[in-house]
C-alpha cells in the first residue's frame, strides 16, 4: 500500500492510500461538521444537510443524483456523527474518476426550498423510526445527559421541534460556516489513479474559498447524572452507562479500546461470564467511543425487568472490582487478538480502510500505515490499562435507562 | 479474475468447499448444519436458538470457558444464526490460525458437552430474546412475514414460541440435536487464504467418523397469502409485504433478481422514488428477494408514521404491479451494473465469500463461479424480464403490519 497527500491552495485536503491489489475503490469526503457544531435552535441541520446533498445542484436534480450514481454501480451514502458528516462512495475502479466528480459538485447543493421541505418529512419519519428503536433511543438520551451543557450532548437528528421550526436560510447560513475547503478531506483508497483523481478533485473543488470554521473541544468529564423513565411500550430494560475516557488524539485511546473489549466485548468478557453467561441480561456490551477532545465509555445492557436490579449490582461490582481484580495477562492478550484480527480483516477492503484513513487525518493531522496501528495495539501494557482504570474510574458513571411501565 | 473452487466430498456425504480469495491474509468459513427451524418437531418451536448457543457451552471435554479462551484467544470473529432449514457458524480470522478453529468447532458440533445447567442459561437468553424483539417492531416484522408467508413448517419464527420453549427439556433438546445434526447434508465453505489439500486432510481426520444418516423429510402446508396485524404503541406504523418469486433452480431467476433492483436497487430505483423522494412518506423503504429451496418470495419493509401508513402500503403495492407494464433499456442498464458491481465488491470479503458458496451449494449442488453470475445477469434483457413478470405476475401479497393503526389492504 502506498501513501499519498496532496493539499490544495485553498486548504482541502487529499489523502489516499493506494492497493493495486484491491478489485474495487472507495472515496470519502469528510466535513468536519457534526451535531456538537450547532446551537440549540438550529439542532439537526448538519444531519438534514447530508440529506440536501442528495438532492442536487444548480445543475443536477435530485433524481440526476440518484440516477448518475446507479449508472455507475456505486455503493453509496453518507452518515453524521457528532462531529463528522462522512460522505462515500464503493466502486469498481473504472468508475471511480466519475463518481468522485459527482461527489465534488454534490459538496456545493443547490438547497432549494420545494427539495428541503419535502425532505424535512423523511427527517421527521428518521426521528420516529429511532423513537421505535429503543437500543438507540436510550444511548442517544444518555449521551445528552452525560454531556450536559457541553456541545456533544446535542442529538444528531435533533428533536421533532427543532426539525420542524429549522428554515432552509438557517441551513444555508451552516452550509456556508462549516463546508469550507479547509474543514473537508477527501480520502481515497483501494486501486486507483492518484494523479487522475487529485487532477478530478483540483478542478471542481480548488476555487472554492476558504473560511474559518472552528469548533470548541473542551474536555468534559460527563455529568454522572442518572434517570429512568417508563414506556408504555416496552418489555425489556435499556440500560445505557456513560463515563469519561481519552480523546482519539490521546495516545491511551488504544489502551481503553482495548480495556472496553476486556470488560465488554460480546463473548469472553468480565461482562460476558458475570452477566450474559449465567443469563441475567440478554445483551451487555460496553465500546469506547474516542473523540475530538474528549472520550466516552459506552455500556448497553437488555435484561428483563426482575433481573435488571440485579445486573446493576453486577456492573457496579465489576467496576470496582477493577481496582483490586486486576486485568490479566491472558484478558490483555485475547483483547490484543481480537482486535487485531479484525484490523486484518476490515482492511482487505478498501471501504473499510477509507474510513481509516479519513478519520485518522480530521482527528490527527496525519497518515496512520496499519502497520503502526497494529505496532501501537502490541505495545500496550498492563501497566497502561491499570494507570487508565485509575485516572478514570468506571464507577463514575451516568446512567440513563428505559423500562416497561410495569 | 481467475478463480478456481475447491469441491471435496467425504464418504459420509459431508461437502467441503474452497474459495480462494486474492491477496488476503483471512480466512472465513461457514458451516451449515442442516437443524434449522423448519426441521424441528411440533412444539418445539425455538429449540434451533437454544441449540446454537448451547453448544458453545463446552464441547471436546473443555469447560465453556476453556473453549471460549481458546476461540478469543485466537482472534475469532464469529457469527451464529438460525435459518429455515440451517443452523449457521461462521467465523473470520487470520488464515494461520485457520485449522486450529476448524478442530475446535469441529468439538462443538460433533462433542459438545450439553450439560444441564448450561442448558437453562441458553433456554433463558432465548426467552429474553424473544421478549427484546417485542421492543424491537423493525426486526420482528420480517419474522412475522416470513412466518406468515412461507407455508408452515419452512416459515418457523428463527426466535422460536414462549411456550414452546417454556417447555423444552434438555433431554428434548439433546434428541433433536442427534436427530438433526447430520454430517450427509453439512456444507461446509472455507473462504480466503487456506491450503485446500490440508484442509480436506484435517476435514477427512474430524468428520470421517461421523455415520451417514437418512435425509428428514416435512411435509409442506399449503401457502395462504392474507393480511395480519400486531397492534403496538410505538411512533411509527411497520409495514411487511411479501408476494411470490421464483426460485434459484429456476431459469428465470437472474429476470426475478434483476426485476427486484429495478423496483428497489439503488437510490433511483422505483420504490426509493416514488414512496421516498417524490412523497416524503418513509425514511425507509425497500425491497429485496429471498428464497428457500422449495420457494421464494420479495419481501419489502416500509416504516411509516400513523397518518401516512395507508398511503405508504398502497404506493408500494401500485409499484410492485406496475412493473409488468413496462420497464426501460436505462432502468435494466442500472439495475445490471448495481448488482454486478455490488458481486464484485462483496467478493473482497471473505466472510460474504464463504456465506455465498455455502447458500449456492445447498440451493443448486454447486458454486457458481463470479464470471457466471456476471454474464447471466448481463443476459437479461426488458422482454426477458417482461415475460418473467407475466407468467409470475404480482397479483397476491402477504402483509403485516405492527404498529398503533391498522391498514386496509386493497
Amino acid at each position: 500500500m502506498e501513501f499519498k497527500h496532496k493539499k490544495l491552495a485553498n486548504g482541502l485536503n487529499i489523502v489516499a492510500e493506494v492497493n493495486k491489489d484491491a478489485q474495487s475503490a472507495a472515496i470519502g469526503f469528510f466535513v468536519k461538521t457534526g451535531s456538537r457544531d450547532e446551537t440549540d435552535k438550529i439542532n439537526g441541520v448538519s444531519h438534514f444537510l447530508e440529506h440536501m446533498l442528495f438532492k442536487g445542484t444548480d445543475k443536477l436534480s435530485t433524481h440526476d443524483v440518484n440516477r448518475t450514481f446507479d449508472d455507475l454501480g456505486a455503493h453509496y451514502n453518507a452518515q453524521t456523527s457528532e462531529e463528522n458528516t462522512i460522505y462515500y462512495a464503493a466502486i469498481l475502479p473504472e468508475q471511480l474518476a466519475e463518481v468522485t466528480k459527482l461527489w465534488c459538485q454534490l459538496m456545493r447543493p443547490a438547497l432549494r426550498d420545494d427539495d428541503f421541505n419535502m425532505e424535512k418529512n423523511v427527517i421527521l419519519e428518521e426521528i420516529a423510526m429511532y423513537k421505535d428503536l429503543p437500543q438507540f433511543d436510550v444511548m442517544d438520551s444518555c449521551r445528552t445527559l452525560h454531556f450536559g451543557e457541553h456541545p456533544c450532548a446535542k442529538s444528531v437528528l435533533g428533536t421533532v421541534e427543532s426539525i420542524k421550526a429549522l428554515t432552509s436560510g438557517q441551513m444555508r447560513e451552516y452550509f456556508e460556516s462549516r463546508y469550507a475547503p479547509n474543514n473537508i478531506t477527501a480520502a481515497v483508497a483501494g486501486n486507483f489513479d492518484f494523479e487522475k483523481i487529485c487532477d478530478c478533485i483540483e478542478n471542481l473543488c480548488g476555487g472554492w474559498k476558504p473560511k474559518k470554521a472552528e469548533r470548541i473541544t473542551e474536555y468534559f468529564a460527563g455529568t454522572a447524572k442518572k434517570e429512568h423513565h417508563k414506556r408504555k411500550n416496552l418489555n425489556c430494560q435499556h440500560i445505557c452507562l456513560m463515563s469519561p475516557t481519552v480523546s482519539y488524539q490521546d495516545e491511551r485511546a488504544y489502551a481503553a479500546t482495548l480495556l472496553a473489549k476486556i470488560i465488554g466485548d460480546d463473548t469472553g468478557s468480565r461482562f460476558f461470564w458475570e452477566l450474559v453467561d449465567s443469563a441475567i441480561a440478554e445483551t451487555a456490551g460496553m465500546h469506547c467511543e474516542a473523540m475530538d477532545g474528549v472520550g466516552a465509555f459506552f455500556s448497553y445492557i437488555r435484561a428483563e425487568s426482575k433481573n435488571s436490579p440485579k445486573a446493576m449490582q453486577i456492573i457496579e461490582k465489576i467496576f470496582k472490582s477493577l481496582q483490586e481484580e486486576k486485568i490479566s495477562t491472558a484478558e490483555l492478550q485475547k483483547a490484543k487478538n481480537k482486535v487485531l484480527s479484525g484490523i486484518t480483516i476490515k482492511n482487505e477492503i478498501p471501504m473499510g480502510r477509507l474510513v481509516e484513513l479519513g478519520v485518522n487525518w480530521v482527528y490527527l493531522g496525519r497518515y496512520r500505515p496499519i502497520e503502526d496501528e497494529i505496532q501501537q495495539i502490541k505495545k500496550v501494557t498492563l501497566a497502561d490499562i491499570q494507570n487508565l482504570i485509575e485516572q478514570f474510574p468506571l464507577t463514575n458513571f451516568t446512567q440513563f435507562s428505559i423500562g416497561p411501565e410495569k | 479474475m481467475p478463480e478456481k473452487t475447491d469441491i471435496y466430498k467425504l464418504a459420509n456425504g459431508m461437502t467441503l468447499i474452497g474459495v480462494p480469495v486474492a491477496a488476503v491474509q483471512s480466512a472465513a468459513f461457514e458451516f451449515l448444519l442442516p437443524a434449522g427451524a423448519s426441521l424441528t418437531p411440533d412444539g418445539c418451536c425455538g429449540a434451533p436458538a437454544i441449540i446454537e448457543e448451547w453448544i458453545f457451552r463446552g464441547a471436546g471435554g473443555k469447560t465453556s470457558r476453556e473453549l471460549a479462551d481458546l476461540l478469543d484467544g485466537l482472534g475469532l470473529h464469529r457469527g451464529s444464526g438460525v435459518e429455515s432449514k440451517h443452523i449457521s457458524l461462521s467465523a473470520a480470522l487470520e488464515a494461520e490460525n485457520l485449522l486450529k478453529v476448524i478442530e475446535l468447532y469441529a468439538d462443538i458440533i460433533l462433542k459438545p458437552t450439553l450439560d444441564g445447567q448450561q442448558f437453562e442459561y441458553s433456554r433463558q437468553l432465548a426467552l429474553q430474546g424473544l421478549l427484546s424483539l417485542e421492543d424491537d417492531p423493525r426486526h420482528k416484522i420480517m419474522l412475522l412475514l416470513k412466518e406468515h408467508f412461507y407455508p408452515d413448517p419452512l416459515g418457523r419464527n428463527t426466535a422460536g414460541k414462549q411456550e414452546d420453549l417454556q417447555n423444552l427439556t434438555a433431554e428434548k433438546t439433546k434428541q433433536i440435536i442427534s436427530e438433526n445434526f447430520n454430517p450427509s447434508e453439512t456444507i461446509l465453505a472455507v473462504a480466503g487464504k487456506y491450503d485446500f489439500k490440508e484442509l480436506c486432510s484435517a476435514i477427512e481426520k474430524l468428520f470421517a467418523g461421523e455415520k451417514l444418516k437418512k435425509t428428514k423429510n416435512i411435509k409442506v402446508k399449503k401457502q395462504t397469502l392474507a393480511h395480519h396485524h400486531y397492534p403496538h404503541e410505538g411512533a411509527q406504523v411497520h409495514i411487511g409485504i411479501m408476494t411470490g418469486s421464483i426460485t434459484p433452480q429456476s431459469e428465470d431467476y437472474y429476470n426475478a433478481r434483476v426485476a427486484v433492483a429495478v423496483l428497489s436497487g439503488g437510490m433511483s430505483s422505483r420504490l426509493f422514488t416514488e414512496v421516498r423522494e417524490k412523497r416524503g412518506l418513509c425514511y425507509a423503504v425497500g425491497a429485496s428477494y429471498h428464497s428457500l429451496k422449495e420457494i421464494a418470495g420479495i419481501g419489502c419493509y416500509a416504516g411509516t408514521t400513523p397518518d401516512k401508513a395507508q398511503e405508504t402500503y398502497d404506493v408500494i403495492i401500485a409499484q410492485f404491479k406496475k412493473l409488468a407494464d413496462g420497464i426501460s433499456e436505462q432502468e435494466l442498464d442500472r439495475a445490471k451494473i448495481g448488482l454486478q458491481s455490488a458481486l464484485i465488491m462483496q467478493s473482497e470479503s471473505t466472510i460474504a465469500r464463504a456465506g455465498a458458496a455455502a447458500t449456492d451449494f445447498y440451493m443448486l449442488g454447486k458454486v457458481r463461479s463470479l464470471e457466471e453470475i456476471k454474464q447471466n445477469i448481463e443476459k437479461t434483457s426488458v422482454k426477458s424480464i417482461l415475460g418473467y413478470l407475466k407468467n409470475n405476475p404480482f397479483e397476491k401479497f402477504c402483509s403485516v403490519t405492527i404498529g398503533p393503526t391498522e391498514i386496509k389492504p386493497g
